[in-house]
């Protein structure tokens, strides 16, 4: 593993390994695309599912303590109940715009996020 | 153990050791147990399935190997740039949370993420460190996050407000969706176990059911740790590049 063995034998495996990687890809690409979008849309649907419910909830309850304190009801309550609709929607609605088109905001592939120039600065890094 | 009837006794706190510093009670509890349980894990994984690492990994060096590359995908496609550096943190946080449940898919055992307590900290702890790395790397530029450009000034005294409250939310929803997804699960469990218990005869639906759950929740706590850190992913990327 260290520095002692040649270098030869190691950068033949590598090749091997890559050839393998190609070949099963190319064999199946559609199978692991899938799971990958799959695992991707999973993620996806638990994130979201709960977003909205808390931020609503959370929102409500700070306006109901807010009027608890300032006596001010109803009007923390009825004006924090909108804001929570506003930001649980708000957040739905980035967690979703990372996979369409957003508008407005930057995809995640833009400004070096996610492209492969970062993984190959890992890889480097590691060697 | 006496067949839990119950199906919310599962999640009964018991102490075993008591401990009390002064006012303080440190008591030593089976969800510490199984905290250290998973701590104990995760190392004896990571540190000794490389210990005597082989060009050709074995099955458990293929674990940690698999493990440290899952997440370091997870951080270079969220991340990006400067992300490496919390690759400790995240792949810590990823760990702990996974093994936290599958451990507790262990018949018997104990699921201490399905305390909000404990995810709580856990979400905190995230949120802190996020504010305070945003804080750290653009002082009062940080605050730009809750100000969305492009957008007349009047709309702004209703769109910051929004953009406030949908940040000081993520400890909550980053917390109450690990718990609600493990209590919900594991009751659920609890629930059917118990029909097949009481329904004699019948026994045969309520068990396939709670197989096919089996399934479903270690899906759901595989992912449970996929979205926490992902998440965590995506919270440290705004606060390192901000939009």
């Amino acid at each position: 593993m260290s520095e002692g063995g040649p270098l030869d034998p190691l950068a033949r495996l590598g090749e091997r390994i890559d050839k393998a990687r190609a070949e099963r890809v190319r064999r199946q690409p559609a199978a692991v695309n899938d799971r990958s979008a799959l695992q991707q849309g999973l993620g996806l649907g638990f994130r979201i599912g709960i977003e909205l419910v808390v931020a609503v909830g959370l929102a409500t309850g700070l306006g109901w303590a807010i009027d608890h304190w300032l006596g001010t009801r109803p009007w923390g309550m009825i004006v924090l109940f909108f804001l929570g609709v506003a930001a649980g929607m708000l957040n739905v609605y980035r967690a979703v715009a990372r996979i369409s088109t957003p508008a407005g905001y930057r995809r995640p592939g833009e400004d070096g996020v996610g492209t492969r120039g970062a993984k190959d600065a890992w890889d480097d890094d590691e060697n | 153990m006496a067949i839990e009837l119950h199906p919310l006794e599962q999640f009964t706190i018991e102490p075993l050791i008591p401990i009390h510093i002064g006012r303080l009670d440190l008591t030593y509890t089976n969800s510490a147990l199984m905290m250290t349980i998973a701590a104990v894990l995760i190392t004896a994984l990571t540190v000794l399935a490389t210990r005597r690492a082989a060009l050709v990994p074995g099955r458990w060096q293929s674990i940690a190997e698999m493990s440290y590359e899952f997440v370091a995908d997870m951080i270079d496609t969220n991340i990006g740039q400067g992300g490496r550096q919390f690759f400790p943190f995240i792949f810590t946080l990823f760990m702990f949370i996974l093994f936290a449940n599958l451990l507790g898919m262990i018949p018997f055992s104990f699921t201490f993420t399905s305390h909000i307590i404990v995810t709580f900290a856990l979400a905190a702890l995230v949120f802190i460190l996020v504010t305070a790395i945003g804080i750290a790397r653009h002082g009062f530029h940080f605050l730009s996050l809750f100000v969305p450009h492009g957008v007349p000034k009047v709309l702004l005294l209703l769109l910051v407000p929004i953009e406030l409250l949908s940040y000081f939310i993520r400890p909550f929803t980053l917390s109450i969706r690990l718990f609600a997804n493990m209590l919900a699960g594991h009751t659920m469990l609890a629930i059917f176990g118990g029909f097949a218990a009481s329904v004699g005869f019948f026994a045969f639906f309520p068990t396939a059911i709670d197989v096919l759950l089996v399934g479903l929740e270690v899906l759901v706590a595989v992912l449970q740790a996929y979205v926490f850190a992902i998440l965590t992913c995506l919270y440290l990327n705004e606060a390192i590049h901000l939009h």
